[in-house]
């Protein structure tokens, strides 16, 4: 077993070395009951590394995926680009194979790679301060309604029906197992309705949830949010899918947000299948005691010079146990580290360039769409909802697209209750080029 | 300090600027694909005011800056890496390798599911192959971290008990050599947690265990081998009386590594098991993630299984998003499924012939440690152990020594430190786990470092072992003033 260093021989004499015979011995704690022979489970026999490889090969070539299609899908993950050096900076074994920076002296590399990602999460999103990622953004939606309650010491929870259906029901299914109420409010047609959210609020709520852009692409005036929450004294969060939006469009933090989640996959992070992703989270500066998960600050060393270590640890789970802020301890660390190269690979400009595009891409596709077919009204970003006239066309269309290796879009009732279901959640990158548009376009006009 | 001339610090070991502290913008930015066309009028009223002030360095500038930084980590590939109840093992190429083809990293996961045939193949191979090696009736790839596992396992038992009408039980039987995500776990799920008092060997002790049994008891969570590296050998009956008791047994499965392909926790009378694939199945630790948390469970649990969930059709895969039973949904996706290919490949290489062998190794490693170290170290639990040893400071400290100094001297003699001050039931915790992927030449290296650590301090050359570490690129870290006063962005 290529894996394994040691020979029969060498294993022969560590046991001769511990006054053993055989590697029996060593599991004689362990009843008898449940020892397993070896090699009686019901697995297939072991792969050549040729075998693994030919294995993967063939089932990555039963699957369609964004390099031979046309993506038009979000939802909450995007085909953006990845440039080569993201891939190649996390490839390298001393980030690929650490462990979490528990010796500073020894993980400086980490750390520091920590601590600009977090400076520049702060800076996409105007926030006072970010934390070491979260798993992915429907988790870190549901942790930031639980600290929410921690500040404001209340546990009412209002959220917006416009925010991603699966960031909901992750964020419902946390707050169930404890007191207090969770209402969804404000279901606008494909966008969001902040006076209906507003109106819902109380002085014994906790805090509310909106997205922005929303679930359905749709960018909206958040002050009247921030005005709400100062008078009913809750935390005001604001969630997202797509954090490419913030290169080009007012982030959270202007707008006075106390808390920012969402997704931080567009930043050089592949969509895989649904993850590993990127959770982003970022908080007001007099919060981040009560902030979940691992973060990363400032300090000095023996020798005074400038070094970075795991801080506050003293809300996390390993110190505070059930008190602690939250029960995370793996966090997403190699993707902050994918996330800090892509940014700086990119710059403002860079940023500004792939936002600006793909909001584009979707403004030129809106504007060609032909008759029986309408894109939700409003300011939207790089996604929308289109309408066709019935069920039955938008399926004829589906399929003429993906003939052409088109992805067009998602139907919307598998995502949200849609009763008709004559709606397709498109979305667009700068991944997408003009030529794509036209075969999209082409593909609505002949279904 | 950064405004020095030179970089160079050591040999060719070279300081490195943050990223804001670069002289100057890349003269422009990397050439980007699209449509270069005009954005709409509408957003025109959203634009942000002002820029992000992100520092775009050009690609050299970069790729150095992120190589420079990788040099003052270590990783398992540099070295040894004896955390205990970490289980640093070599992470294979290959699997790096296949989990980049792009039919399995650049798939949408809303894709239609004919279009998505293989990778769900991969998935369900995986979610079956966990729940054979665990001895369950199913698994959830769902969870996308240890703890993730735990609070879903949590979450399950809530509603099995829930389901049979036990809503009033809500203690959680923790030992106090759990890890520290379980009490935080339980919270998350409306319960609380009460902590037993380890037996006189760091075990489980049965009537310190049946005390706590009432009509109020939820579950157990247990690990075992548990956190001392030993095994809990009345595991039988530790879950009959949990069990008898009306409660359910969690099993945390952090030291699965220990009994991989030799023994089953589902045999043993678990109701469920976290397994930390980032561990036993050698996907990489990625400096703090991304990991997963699969959870296998048995018959009682399985109906609660969070959703979506893969679903086999006859020839055909299919995701499940709907359950009446379920839990729901954890996470927005499947699972952490990049990290789920290496799993897979990792086993796949194995197999059914090889697999014990990982157990076997990994035992055979932590107790040669262990027998090389016991005369000179304090040992607080004798006998086997299994995956990892635990030994402690006791003897050291007379000289003025403790565990924090050894594991800095470590350091300096070229060794990542094993895990200290855990677990918490002996003073002076050094938690030594070496995994099977070492070899005997790198674990007799590493004694030899131990030895010669508590040699200094019988022969009071205790000096340096208080300076430690001298040798990296920084020393210690002030973590105090780190805490105090949190300084977590950069301000120019």
């Amino acid at each position: 077993m290529r894996f394994l260093p040691h020979t029969d021989t060498d294993r022969q004499a560590m046991l001769t070395s511990m006054g053993m015979d055989n590697m029996a011995e060593l599991f004689a704690d362990i009843p008898a009951e449940f020892h397993l022979a070896p090699g009686s489970l019901n697995l297939p026999d072991a792969l050549s590394e040729a075998g693994i490889v030919r294995k993967f090969t063939r089932a990555a070539e039963q699957n369609r995926h964004a390099g031979n299609t046309r993506c038009f899908l979000g939802g909450g993950t995007y085909h953006h680009f990845v440039p080569a050096v993201v891939d190649y900076v996390i490839s390298r074994g001393e980030f690929l194979t650490a462990y979490t920076p528990y010796q500073p002296e020894i993980a400086q590399g980490t750390l520091q790679a920590l601590f600009e990602y977090q400076t520049m999460i702060a800076r996409l999103t105007d926030m006072d301060v970010s934390n070491a990622s979260m798993y992915e953004a429907a988790t870190a939606t549901a942790e930031a309604a639980l600290m929410a309650r921690r500040v404001t010491r209340k546990t009412r929870t209002i959220i917006a029906g416009s925010v991603n259906p699966r960031y909901r029901a992750v964020t419902e299914n946390y707050l169930s197992r404890l007191d207090g109420e969770y209402v969804e409010v404000g279901f606008g047609a494909f966008g969001t309705d902040l006076d209906a959210v507003i109106a819902a609020m109380d002085t014994t709520t906790a805090c509310v949830i909106v997205q922005y852009p929303d679930f359905y692409g749709s960018v909206y005036d958040l002050a009247p949010l921030r005005e709400a929450c100062d008078a009913h004294k809750c935390l005001m969060i604001v969630a997202f899918s797509d954090i490419s939006a913030f290169g080009l469009i007012t982030p959270p933090g202007a707008y006075g947000a106390d808390i920012a989640v969402g997704s931080g996959q567009a930043l050089g992070i592949p969509m895989a299948f649904g993850g590993p992703h990127l959770g982003v989270f970022a908080c007001k500066q007099k919060y981040v005691r009560q902030m979940p998960g691992r973060v990363c600050g400032l300090t000095r060393d023996a020798d005074g010079k400038r070094g970075f270590v795991l801080t506050l640890s003293t809300r996390e789970q390993h110190i505070r146990r059930e008190k602690a802020t939250s029960n995370i301890c793996t966090n997403q660390g190699l993707m902050c580290t994918a996330a800090a190269a892509y940014m700086t690979l990119m710059g403002d400009a860079g940023l500004e360039t792939v936002a600006r595009h793909s909001a584009a891409a979707l403004n030129m596709l809106v504007s060609r769409l032909p008759d029986g077919v309408s894109a939700a009204d409003g300011a939207h970003y790089n996604e929308t909802v289109l309408s066709f006239v019935s069920r039955a066309k938008r399926d004829a269309f589906l399929a003429t697209a993906r003939h052409r290796d088109i992805f067009a879009g998602i139907p919307l009732e598998q995502l949200v209750r849609d009763s008709d279901a004559r709606h397709l959640l498109v979305a667009t990158t700068e991944m997408i080029e003009e030529s794509d548009i036209n075969d999209y376009i082409a593909a609505l006009e002949v279904a | 300090m950064m405004n020095a001339q030179y970089s160079a610090v050591s040999g060719m070991q070279h300081e490195e600027p943050l990223l804001f502290e670069h002289a100057h913008e890349a003269p422009e930015s990397i050439n980007l694909p699209g449509v270069a066309s005009e954005i709409p009028l509408t957003l025109d009223a959203f634009k942000r005011k002002t820029p992000p002030r992100i520092p775009g360095l050009s690609e050299p500038e970069a790729v150095r800056h992120f190589v420079r930084l990788s040099q003052w980590n270590h990783g398992i590939e540099t070295g040894f890496y004896p955390l205990g109840s970490c289980t640093m093992k070599y992470n294979p190429r290959v699997n790096e390798q296949v989990a980049r083809l792009p039919g399995l990293a650049h798939v949408h996961p809303d894709q239609p599911e004919d279009s998505v045939q293989g990778i769900l193949t991969l998935l369900y191979e995986l979610q079956t192959w966990l729940a054979e090696i665990a001895g369950f009736s199913d698994v959830t790839l769902q969870p996308a971290a240890g703890a993730h596992g735990e609070l879903v396992g949590l979450m399950m038992i809530r509603a099995a008990l829930d389901a049979r009408g036990d809503q009033h039980r809500k203690k959680v039987l923790v030992p106090d050599s759990a890890h520290g995500t379980n009490p935080a776990s339980a919270a998350l799920c409306g319960m609380f947690t009460v902590e037993i008092k380890s037996g006189p060997d760091g075990r489980i002790d049965l009537d310190e265990l049946k005390r706590h049994l009432d009509d109020n008891v939820a579950a157990l969570m247990m690990t075992n081998p548990n956190t001392a590296g030993t095994f809990e050998s009345d595991i039988r009956e530790i879950c009959q009386l949990v069990h008898d008791a009306g409660g359910l047994v969690y099993g945390d499965g952090a030291n699965l590594n220990a009994l991989v392909g030799v023994a089953r926790p589902g045999d043993m009378g678990l109701d469920c098991l976290h397994i930390n694939v980032h561990k036993t199945f050698s996907t990489p630790h990625g400096g703090g993630g991304p990991g997963a948390g699969p959870v296998a469970v048995n018959d009682t649990l399985k109906p609660f299984l969070p959703v979506p969930r893969i679903i086999k059709d006859g020839d055909t895969y299919r995701i499940e998003t709907r359950d009446s039973q379920s839990i729901g949904s954890v996470l927005s996706t499947l699972g952490q499924t990049g990290v789920y290919m290496r799993a897979n490949a990792y086993i796949s290489a194995f197999g059914r012939n090889h697999l014990h062998k990982i157990a076997q190794d990994a035992v055979l490693n932590a107790n040669y440690i262990l027998c090389r170290l016991k005369d000179v170290y304090h040992v607080p639990f004798s006998g086997l152990c299994k995956h990892e040893c635990l030994l402690t400071d006791e003897y050291q400290e007379k000289h003025g020594v403790k565990t924090l100094d050894i594991a800095k001297q470590l350091i300096d003699l070229g060794f990542h430190p094993m895990t200290v001050y855990f677990p918490l039931i002996v003073h002076g915790a050094m938690l030594i786990e070496p995994t099977e992927t070492e070899s005997r030449e790198t674990l007799d290296a590493f004694c030899n470092a131990m030895l010669e650590i508590a040699a200094q301090c019988e022969a009071g050359e205790t000096d340096m072992l208080h300076e430690a570490p001298v040798k990296p690129f920084r020393r210690r870290l002030d973590e105090t003033q780190a805490a105090r006063k949190p300084v977590l962005v950069w301000q120019e």
